[in-house]
Order: C-alpha cells, then structure tokens, then sequence
C-alpha cells in the first residue's frame, strides 16, 4: 500500500500576488500579472511585455543580510521556502533536519548569472571576475542556497526537463517519501525574469506581439504567442501519517501522477499530443480515477497556436464525452509562461480553487476559436466545488508530465 | 597615485560592503576571522575586489597573512606601487 501523499504547506511568489492568500485571491479576481518590461530595455524589440513580479523584496521576506550575492531566481526560490514553511507551520532544527528534503524544476534559473559572469571575464578580465558570483552560474544553485539557508540535511534535487520540471519535481519529492529518504520534502519550482531568456524566446518566435495583438488569451482565435513571465512555488508534500501526527491541516492530496516524454523536434509540439495524452492517462490510472471522476483541469495552454489546440484535442480524446462537462482554465492567462514554474504554480492554483470552491478564469478570451471549444471559464472567474483536478505541463521538444489533485 | 588613507577608507569600505558589518568595526587591527566573522568565501571576494580595483594581482601565498585591515593596506600598498 502506497502512503498517500498530501500537502500541508503552500509558498508563492507570483506576478499577481505573494503568497498564497494574495495568489488565490488574484485568481479568483482574474488579475493580470502583464505589464511592460521593467528590468531591462525592450526598446530594439518589438515586444515590450512580460509578466514581472514588480514588488520583488526579498529583505523584507528575509532580513537583509546575506542576500548581496545571490541571484534573483535564488531569491525568489528562498522567499518562496519561507513562506511555504511558515505555512505548513514547520520549523527545521537539529532533530528533524535530516528528514526534510529539497526537489525543485528549473531550467534556465542561471542564465542571467551565467551571462553576467562571462561578461564580467570579457569587460574587465579572466582574473577580475568575482568568485563569489561563480556559484550562482550552476543550476543547481538554487535549490542548494534553499537547503543552506533551511539547514535542511535529507535529499537535494534540480530537477531541469524544461516545461514539466515543476511537477516532475513534485514527483520526484513524491518518490523521496514513499521510499522513506525524507519524510517532508519541499518540491517546485522557480524561473526568474531575464533579458537573456527573454531574448532566447523571441529569437525562436514564441513571444506574442509579433505577429497579432502582444496578449496572453489562450485559446482565444487571436492568440499568436506567449507572454513571457516569472514565478516560483513551493509545495511542502509529506504522507497523510506525517500529517496527521504533526497536526497540521491537509490542503488537498496528491491522488496520481503521470509522465511521457515524446521524442520530436527541438522547439516544435507534436500535433496529435500523443505524449499529453499518455501522461494524463497514466495519472489517471495512478490514482485509480476514471474520466468520470475529474471536475476540472488547470491547463498548460499558453497561447501558442499549436499548443492550445493540441491540449483541447488531447483533453478531449482523454476524457470522452465528459470532455464537455469539464472546465478547464489556462492561469497562464494571467501568469504568463513561467516555463519550469509553470506546472507548480498552476497546482498551487488549483489547490486553492479546490479549498476555496472556485474555478479561476482564461482571462483575455474573447475571440472564440473552434479548435479550442472546452469550457475555459472565459475572463471570470465561477463559483463551483471541485473535487478531483488535472494539472497539466507540457512543453515542445516531447516532455509531458500530469498530476492528478483531490480534496 | 592614492595616498595611505585614502586606500585605506576605499578598502574598508569594500570589506564592510562584503562582509555585511558597520565601516566603523572594521578597525585596522580587528581580527577578521574571530573579531568579524569572516569565511572563506569573503576572504576570497575581498581579494578579488581590490584586485579589481586597483588592477593588481596579490599572489595566492599572501592571502593568509590578511588577517586585519591593516595588513590588507599594507600589502595593496605594495602592490599598487608596482603596478
């Protein structure tokens, strides 16, 4: 018998809100986190928005101290511990230090750290670079700062497979308890805000701006592209046991967990979603679920063309005629795409729809798309009870990862 | 050229900026190990920054007699003069 796992402690740093009250609370009101770029100069390019977290203070989070070195995904990601073990009510100490592990998804987390670096060598000199600079350049960088910080002993993972790692992060954490290496595990994600990833998007034409209207409306007919954004998420996963022997309250259990990686090409999504398809199938079958039993499904829709459409098609061949009853939502909408964050934030969100009975909107829908013809839950939010829910991640170049949600 | 105090203010004040403490308990011959709490870390971020600074290299078997401000002048000094 698998110990079920539940979460007991959510931490979220997002463009629409810090922390998890203000983040659900954003969600049920359908605010934007879009707005023009602050962080650095947009003005050669001919996109100009991004989903930024604008009122990023990390000191006041933290204290002040220590923080002169680190990288903003770092800080985002240490920000995001805080919050997520004050809210599971978890202190780490001597005694349980061992038992509490790490497990977070990103993939270009150090790029901007990376660049810098370099450029550091080239402007003034190899040898004038700043050593202590060099360790935010590793992708692991991150997740390690979180478990020096904590003081945490168990298990440190980085989990970097791109579009999925969040919620094959989560998985992995997952694993790390069944298999009794940690009892507690912190698991999600964080992608920071950069010109250098914001470049990488543009030059590959998957930003929204260039050819229609610079919006993210997910399976909207206008949609042309994604709005790139920034966030990180933490959810604190132990067993129902743990739970229940530390008294804490249970926000919603892990019920099943899907993955299929569909080897295609290099930033281009297979048409027929055949790696979506297995990854929800498998989740399903994890959690020992039918179709029948799902109310609602947190889309990785994200405003590409090709996406939307693949993730509608998919979802309804999965789910049959119950397809129809189901509504889904794309928080990229509001969130923009957070790349390796995205598949956590969008669980953090859809535990907050389940313990605050709403189903969050698609904002920016407007423009019906007959491709894309499930219910979105177009630009307003609605009141419903939700008690089984599909969380869905999946990238271009064939990963597909699902988890399946429940009361 | 700079003078003596003028070096002297300019480094103690990258090393209060590294090592996160008031310029003012920085005094030339407070301890940084067991007087400030310096790690290796710093030790090595400070080195590097005045080397930035003033564009010089102090080689690696100086690095543990930098015990104090005062002998972080000292040795910039003279490396500064040879550049």
């Amino acid at each position: 018998m698998k110990d079920k796992i539940v979460i007991t402690g959510i931490g979220v740093l997002s463009s629409i809100g810090i922390g998890k009250d203000a983040f659900w609370q954003a969600l049920e009101e359908g605010k934007s986190g879009v707005k023009p770029v602050t962080l650095f100069d947009t003005s050669k390019l001919k996109v100009k928005m991004g989903a930024e977290i604008s009122d990023f203070n990390p000191g006041a989070i933290l204290g002040e101290k220590g923080l002169r070195n680190l990288d903003r995904a770092t800080k985002l990601l240490l920000c995001t511990g805080k919050l997520a073990l004050d809210d599971a009510r978890l202190e780490i100490d001597d005694i349980n230090s061992n038992a509490i592990g790490i497990s977070i998804g990103t993939t270009v987390g150090s790029l901007w750290s990376i660049s810098e670096f370099d450029k550091s060598a080239l402007r003034d000199g190899p040898h004038f670079v700043n050593p202590a600079e060099f360790p935010n350049t590793v992708i692991n960088s991150p997740p390690s700062q979180l478990a020096i910080r904590l003081k945490s002993k168990g298990p440190c993972a980085t989990i970097s497979s791109g579009f999925t790692s969040s919620l094959d992060a989560i998985k992995y954490g997952i694993d790390l308890i069944r298999n009794r290496r940690a009892q507690i595990v912190l698991a999600g994600g964080v992608e920071e805000f950069c010109e250098q990833t914001y470049l990488g998007f543009y030059k590959v034409n998957f930003l929204a701006g260039v050819k229609g209207p610079e919006l993210s409306c997910p399976f909207d007919q206008r949609r042309n592209g994604v709005i790139l954004g920034e966030g990180s998420a933490i959810l604190v996963l132990e067993s129902e046991e743990s739970a229940k022997k530390r008294g804490v309250d249970i926000y919603s259990h892990i019920l099943g967990f899907g993955t299929h990686f569909y080897p295609y090409a290099i930033n281009k999504y297979e048409p027929q979603g055949k790696g979506l398809k297995k990854a929800m199938k498998f989740a399903l079958e994890d959690a020992g679920a039918s179709a029948e039993d799902i109310d609602y499904i947190s889309c990785a829709a994200n405003s590409m063309q090709d996406a939307d459409a693949i993730e509608t098609a998919s979802i309804k061949e999965v789910f049959g005629k119950k397809a129809e009853e189901i509504s889904v939502t794309a928080t990229k909408s509001m969130l923009g795409e957070t790349f390796s964050a995205a598949g956590v934030l969008a669980a953090a969100a859809t535990v907050g729809a389940i313990n605050k009975d709403f189903l969050p909107p698609t904002i920016n829908y407007a423009q019906k798309d007959p491709v894309c013809d499930l219910d979105c839950v177009a630009v307003k939010s609605r009141a419903a009870r939700i008690n089984k829910a599909v969380v869905n991640a999946f990238g271009p170049s064939g990963s597909n990862s699902c988890i399946l949600i429940g009361k | 050229m700079s003078d003596t105090k003028t070096i002297e203010s300019e480094i103690k004040e990258i090393i209060a900026q590294i090592m996160e403490v008031e310029p003012e308990k920085i005094t030339p011959s407070a301890k940084f190990v067991e007087d400030l709490g310096m790690d290796s870390m710093m030790a090595l971020e400070i080195v590097a920054a005045i080397e930035k600074k003033y564009k010089i290299t102090i080689p690696e078997e100086y690095l543990m007699k930098l015990a104090t401000l005062g002998d972080v002048v000292a040795i910039a000094q003279q490396f500064i003069g040879k550049s």
